[in-house]
């Protein structure tokens, strides 16, 4: 690992019919998260991942999804991961 | 980072993404530093991209950017980023960032074909005021001329205004917006007498449908894109439409996708137009109250050089602004030749699309929004695609109320403020004047306190005349400020870099990279970016919104303010003045241009103690007064009591962006109807009252064909544009490493019929040929771009892909922007074509 920890988070708006295809399709993403929004379509998901380029290679994955209207940034956060190892 | 940091993480990220969907969690969870956060000093600016003018919290420590986040109290984006917005505080500090002036040189001294090297600020600019007197006292001010931007803050384009119209007399003074929405500006003054869109973005929450007409919003205006899908998802009747020439992701996500052929958006407009005209649609009260009719000169020729065919062809290639009065009969006449099968068989897009899509204009309880940007500007007939909309919205009375809005989104953050609202335009003065106009001169030179008669009336050369010009000898001494011309402008090759290199011109480029425009020019000023000066960007929707200097630029690197300022410390006005204007005003004589123009009482009139104490600035520092202040306060003058009106500088740094006209403290969302714009006379219900009879233009025009189609051997057509990760030419995006790895090289979007045809496999190399140049590139059959036979799509972001060497500069004959959304090319693979064009 090269030694980062990058929490970032997401709004997905999501087509309502779509939504419980869209929560499997995030589910499978590495190192991302949902945290409700499924009955507005507007999931809240986070990422967890070691890079800031994982971070936007995600973004687009989940943005591919099927019935993604739109995925975008909110939050991002990194510290070393060793710091507190 | 153990479990339980990484928990508490998590659930801040969270809530903060809560917060900006709407979703009730606390809002305070945003935002709240943590660790080293906490040093941080954050400060508003907005975001330094396109003209969607989101908002964004900024982070310094130890004098760099080191964070930015969107900002929660910016209405435009409430909290929002899109990917390139996200990673702002990274677009300053690419590894090849100027910070010294370079200047061609041999023997130690300054020549064309010398190397650079580096000189120091007095060093260049003796130079350049060398060669700008030697040119203009040889030719005189029409030799002189300057590209700027619609990336140039509001006082940069004010200064430069000065400086070229009033100093060197010249209207040789063009923003590269005139590549980018120049075609949605002029239609704007044609039909409505005033500039920039009557609604705002609070049309998103209210619209029940939005037609997209050559905007792919999703990737190129991804946060209001998100307000779009906002409102599709919480109100289930609204529906979504999309026109373009090509499926992308925007297509994928609307509900209506028409695919059609380029250039027929006319045909489709005009058949909406017919259909609401048969089917009873037309709101009479308001259109025999508020609209005149009018019908265009047609067969208007290309805006090519005058020498070409297809100009001497076309019958009103010289007068193709002209519009005739007309009535509503003569109006629905032309349009009655624009049925569902001729437009259908124009646009090749299905009758009953087609048909849906007018009944969403026809019908009165559906309020429409219709959004365009350069598939619609950048068009060989710009100007009429974007009456046509307009037309449309006049015709059902379906304007300037919540929810009703045609909508030209732009390109650039301060496309709007500086090119349109300052006037760096070859044709404008601030506040919507005009050049040719003696009585706007007249208020110019009193407001700017400079002798009568002092400003010039021509209208001087806009962008693509500019490169001709240079090519041609003409404009010999040249000055090119945060733009990267040689890359964007149409046709390069042939008609843009051969003007660079001639060796009667000298030309200058301020950038804060090395571009390949840098790289072609003889003086190369490294210039300061967005927070590294203070700012002003006015946005699509006529919001104003300002940002401190937040960080000191690298080593020498200067804003532009501060670059034309000081250039004009070394010109008196006995060196560019005439001895008529000197002799009528002797006051005037042996002063620099910098005591003229800047120190004029107005610029020059509020002192330092009004400035921030918490914030740097550089200039104020070096010139004595509050420098930003001045400017905008006397630029604030011309539009003040007649619809332009701005809030006092002070309070741009307080807000989040106001929407002028700002009258007794109070933005205005919608103008030209009453109750909602305090310039609309009461019981008058609405007023278009930048035209002196109040009323709107509605001018009709044809169907007429592209400047070049593809034929037996240039058999396809060429769409040129954008893509998500990267901003225009790339200068800025190519240089923050997760922007460049997530799409580091252009490429050729084709059809696998197209491709298999060719005996072309994905991601093999070709050549895309057109009659001016070609590139290389290779092929994408795949992925977020899905182009129908016959079509190819190729980003122009990447500097060693310069696709524009392919491109046609064929521009609208009325606004003269150029079309780059069409021209013939073939495409063929490399290694046959090397080997003699055997396949």
């Amino acid at each position: 690992m090269n030694g980062e920890c990058h929490i970032s988070s997401l709004v997905v708006h999501s087509r309502p019919d779509q939504v419980q295809s869209i929560l499997e399709g995030i589910r499978s993403v590495q190192g991302a998260e949902v945290h409700g929004g499924a009955d507005t379509g507007k999931l809240i998901v986070t990422l967890e991942t070691d890079t800031e380029s994982q971070v936007v290679e995600r973004i687009n994955a989940i943005q591919l999804l099927d019935g993604v209207l739109a995925a975008t940034l909110v939050f991002h956060h990194f510290e070393p991961a060793q710091e507190r190892e | 980072m153990d479990v339980t940091r990484r928990t508490i993480l998590k659930t801040q990220a969270a809530a903060a993404a809560a917060t900006a969907a709407g979703i009730s969690i606390p809002a305070e969870a945003q935002n709240i530093p943590t660790g080293e956060d906490i040093q941080l000093q954050w400060s508003k600016a907005p975001c330094r991209f396109c003209g969607t003018g989101c908002g964004v919290m900024v982070g310094v420590k130890d004098g760099r950017v080191v964070a930015t986040h969107g900002d929660m109290q910016a209405e435009v984006n409430r909290g929002l980023n899109c990917v390139k917005g996200y990673f702002l505080s990274k677009i300053m500090y690419g590894a090849d960032r100027l910070t010294q002036p370079l200047m061609r040189m041999k023997n130690g001294q300054y020549a064309k074909d010398g190397e650079f090297q580096p000189v120091s600020w007095d060093r260049a600019f003796d130079e350049m005021a060398a060669q700008w007197k030697r040119v203009l006292k040889e030719k005189g001010p029409e030799s002189v001329g300057m590209f700027g931007s619609g990336q140039w803050t509001m006082w940069e384009g004010y200064a430069a205004s000065k400086l070229m119209r009033a100093g060197f007399r010249s209207n040789n003074l063009d923003p590269n917006a005139r590549h980018c929405m120049a075609s949605a500006a002029v239609t704007f003054i044609r039909t409505f007498g005033m500039d920039e869109p009557m609604g705002c973005y609070d049309d998103f929450e209210h619209a029940d449908a939005f037609v997209l007409w050559g905007s792919n919003m999703a990737e190129m205006h991804p946060i209001l894109w998100t307000r779009v899908t906002d409102r599709r998802l919480s109100h289930p009747h609204v529906k979504i439409a999309t026109l373009s020439t090509y499926e992308h992701r925007t297509t994928d996500l609307s509900d209506m996708s028409l695919i059609f052929k380029p250039n027929s958006d006319l045909a489709i407009l005009n058949y909406i137009a017919n259909y609401i005209i048969q089917n009873g649609a037309v709101n009479r009260e308001f259109v025999e109250k508020h609209c005149n009719f009018r019908l265009a000169n047609t067969d208007i020729g290309y805006g090519l050089r005058p020498d070409n065919v297809l100009e001497q062809r076309a019958q009103h290639a010289n007068d193709a602004q002209v519009s005739h009065p007309a009535s509503f009969e003569d109006y629905a006449k032309l349009m009655s030749q624009y049925t569902v099968e001729k437009a259908s068989e124009i646009s090749g897009v299905p009758k009953e699309r087609l048909e849906a899509l007018a009944r969403i204009y026809a019908d009165p309880q559906t309020k429409v929004m219709s959004l365009w940007t350069m598939g619609f500007n950048q068009h060989v007939r710009g100007v009429w695609a974007n009456h046509m909309v307009y037309n449309l919205h006049l015709l059902t009375g379906k304007i300037s109320e919540p929810g009703n809005s045609p909508f030209s989104l732009t390109g650039q953050p301060s496309a709007c403020g500086t090119a349109r609202e300052v006037g760096t335009f070859a044709h404008r003065l601030p506040a919507d004047m005009q050049v040719a106009n003696p009585e706007h001169r007249k208020h110019a030179e009193e407001i700017w306190k400079l002798p009568h008669g002092l400003l010039p009336g021509k209208v001087g050369y806009h962008a693509v005349q500019q490169d001709r010009m240079l090519k041609d000898g003409k404009l010999n001494a040249y000055w090119i400020m945060v733009n990267n011309n040689l890359q964007t402008a149409p046709n390069t090759n042939n008609e843009t870099y051969p003007g660079y290199r001639n060796p009667a011109n000298f030309v200058v480029v301020s950038d804060a990279y090395p571009t390949v425009t840098a790289m072609a020019a003889d003086l190369i000023l490294p210039a300061a970016m967005w927070v590294e000066k203070e700012g002003a960007y006015g946005n699509a929707e006529r919001r104003t919104h300002f940002w401190h200097q937040l960080v000191n630029a690298p080593g020498e690197a200067r804003s532009d303010l501060w670059q034309l300022m000081e250039f004009s410390k070394r010109f008196s006005t006995d060196e560019v003045w005439t001895k008529e204007i000197l002799d009528a005003h002797p006051e005037y004589r042996g002063k620099s241009l910098f005591d003229v123009l800047f120190r004029n009482g107005n610029v020059d009139k509020f002192p330092l103690s009004e400035m921030d104490p918490t914030y740097e600035n550089r200039e104020s520092k070096e010139f004595g007064f509050y420098v930003q202040k001045g400017l905008f306060e006397e630029f604030a003058q011309f539009g003040a009591g007649h619809g332009h009106d701005y809030a006092p500088f002070d309070t741009y740094h307080q807000v989040r962006g106001m929407r002028w006209p700002v009258v007794n403290g109070q933005e205005t969302r919608w103008r030209y109807r009453e109750g909602y714009d305090p310039y609309v006379e009461k019981g008058s219900g609405v007023q278009f009252y930048g035209n002196p009879d109040k009323k709107a233009n509605l001018i009709g025009a044809p169907y007429e064909p592209p400047a070049e189609s593809p034929d037996a051997e240039y058999d396809m057509w060429l769409v040129t544009g954008r893509v998500l990760e990267h901003w225009h030419s790339g200068s800025m995006t190519l240089r923050v490493p997760e922007l460049y790895k997530a799409f580091s090289g252009a490429v050729v979007f084709m059809h696998p019929d197209d491709a298999a045809k060719r005996g072309l496999r994905r991601g093999q190399e070709v050549k895309v040929v057109s009659r001016r140049g070609e590139i290389r590139s290779r092929i994408e059959t795949r992925g977020r771009n899905r182009v129908p036979p016959g079509l190819i799509f190729v980003p122009f972001f990447d500097a060693s892909q310069l696709i524009n060497k392919v491109t046609l500069d064929a521009t609208d004959p009325i606004s003269k922007q150029t079309d780059f959304k069409k021209c013939a090319v073939k495409v063929v693979a490399v290694a046959s074509a090397d080997a003699g064009g055997q396949q």
